[in-house]
């Protein structure tokens, strides 16, 4: 008897969740059906670049970015009469999404001469569902050639044969978005230089990239960068690279203004070889803006 | 006694027989949206809506999630999801309402007004949605179309970029549904 009244309280349960099942919210019941998809998150930062440097970021299988990249200058003391700055160098490049994690680019600068190639592959996307990786890798190599020499910058490389005006550039790119709004990178980074014109200078350099973006609305957002060089050259002196600035972003049309010391756009140049501080006065202020125009070049039927 | 437990079992297993004969579920229901403009016309797909009807009841739910929204430029899902929409905050549009009138025996057609919440972008508002319903043999089928106000929902279109996106947002919807089972 005593066994049955248990059987009996059973199967009230039973009954109890039969009509608790009935009663369910039918929203509550959708949750249930969603598939285990994985979720990961997108624009960690708008651009490939944070402001002056590589972000994670590659662009979506069929994209063609056109960018200029623009830097201007004062000279200390200079007498002329140039429009806006006594100085401009710009970097005008195209970048192409081969698939949807490889990126292929390459531009020229005017200031430097450097004309440089990059491929970048995006390893590890971070997931934001709290599964996988809290992390985004990315891997970048580029390959520069410096057609001219640069005064009045000292040349640190040789300019005899074509090898020695190589250089290449490894970098390890970990990002991770905190929040919607706020998104930090670290980036490894070793330059190889094919030859030096000085013995002291290191043929083999690192350093270690550290940048950051705040989004303050929905197009808005600041970013600043700062690249720590291990070992830098002892044949002149040299600075790290330092910049910060304003990015915004309109349908296809990205815009980064920025504060820098730096003056060349290719990785080995202004990360390894800027020559001066980050400070306000004329000859070492750089205003940077940087124009990419995205085009879609095979477009999804939805 | 042992009746009772024989009768016992057979109410639960009819409570159950219930549940599942009365739910009907799409997985991959499709839900659009338009924006025309005469600067630009946008117009994005999502074929993993969410949809679960309850016959007995008369009543609907549907789930979506934004980012499975296909644009026809992929950076134009980029910033829907990042700039508009906001999905890392606001994740799914839902809706959940009661189908008035509604006679889930009536084989064929019958246009019936759907009223109920629409939840986009954290905002609830309350709509009522013209709806065709076809019954056949059971398989019922739902499609649509109705109008919402971007304003409405809180969503900033900066002032530049008034002129390419509408003021309101045409959205269609066709759901397919089967019985639901657990």
């Amino acid at each position: 008897m005593k066994n049955k009244t248990h059987l009996l309280v059973c199967f009230f349960i039973l009954i109890g969740c039969g009509i608790s099942i009935n009663a369910q919210d039918l929203l509550e019941t959708l949750e249930k059906e969603y598939p285990d998809t994985p979720q990961y998150e997108f624009a960690t930062f708008k651009a490939s670049r944070i402001s002056i440097g590589h972000s994670i970021e590659t662009r979506k299988k069929g994209i063609l970015e056109i960018q200029a990249f623009n830097r201007f200058w004062n000279i200390p003391n200079y007498g002329g009469q140039s429009f806006v700055a006594d100085k401009l160098s710009a970097r005008l490049a195209l970048e192409y999404g081969i698939s949807n994690r490889l990126t292929f680019g390459a531009g020229g600068s005017t200031l430097d001469g450097i004309f440089d190639g990059f491929l970048k592959y995006r390893l590890i996307r971070q997931r934001s569902d709290g599964k996988g990786s809290p992390l985004s890798v990315t891997l970048f190599q580029n390959g520069s050639y410096r057609s001219k020499r640069n005064r009045p910058f000292p040349d640190v490389n040789r300019f005899d044969e074509f090898s020695d005006k190589l250089a290449f550039t490894s970098q390890l790119l970990i990002a991770r978005k905190f929040t919607p709004q706020f998104s930090m990178q670290i980036s490894p980074t070793y330059t190889h230089r094919s030859s030096s014109a000085f013995s002291e200078d290191p043929n083999n350099q690192f350093a270690i990239g550290i940048g950051g973006r705040y989004k303050l609305g929905g197009h808005v957002s600041i970013a600043s960068e700062y690249y720590y060089v291990i070992n830098p050259l002892e044949s002149i002196d040299t600075y790290d690279a330092f910049s910060l600035g304003v990015n915004w972003e309109l349908s296809d049309v990205m815009l980064q203004f920025h504060l820098t010391n730096t003056r060349a756009m290719a990785e080995d140049a202004f990360i390894m070889q800027t020559p001066n501080n980050f400070n306000f006065k004329d000859g070492n202020l750089v205003f940077g803006f940087n124009a990419i125009f995205v085009l879609h070049l095979n477009q999804k039927q939805p | 006694m042992n009746k009772i437990i024989v009768l016992l079992f057979i109410l639960t297993g009819f409570t159950e027989l219930e549940v599942k004969s009365d739910q009907i579920i799409t997985r991959q229901g499709q839900t659009s949206f338009f924006s025309y403009t005469s600067v630009e016309n946008i117009e994005a797909k999502n074929n993993q809506v969410l949809s679960i009807i309850d016959l007995s009841k008369h009543k609907i739910a549907v789930s979506m999630l934004m980012n499975a929204f296909v644009f026809k430029k992929s950076l134009m899902h980029e910033h829907f999801n990042e700039s508009y929409i906001e999905s890392d905050l606001y994740p799914k549009a839902t809706f959940e309402g009661k189908i008035i009138d509604f006679d889930p025996l009536a084989t064929g057609t019958q246009i019936k007004i759907i009223k109920g919440d629409l939840t986009i972008h954290g905002i609830t508002k309350e709509v009522e949605i013209k709806t065709t319903i076809e019954n056949n043999n059971g398989n019922y089928l739902l499609t649509g179309d109705f109008e919402a106000t971007v304003k409405d929902f809180d969503i900033k279109i900066p002032p530049i970029l008034a002129p390419n996106i509408a003021k309101t947002i045409s959205i269609t919807f066709r759901f397919e549904y089967q019985p639901y089972e657990k």
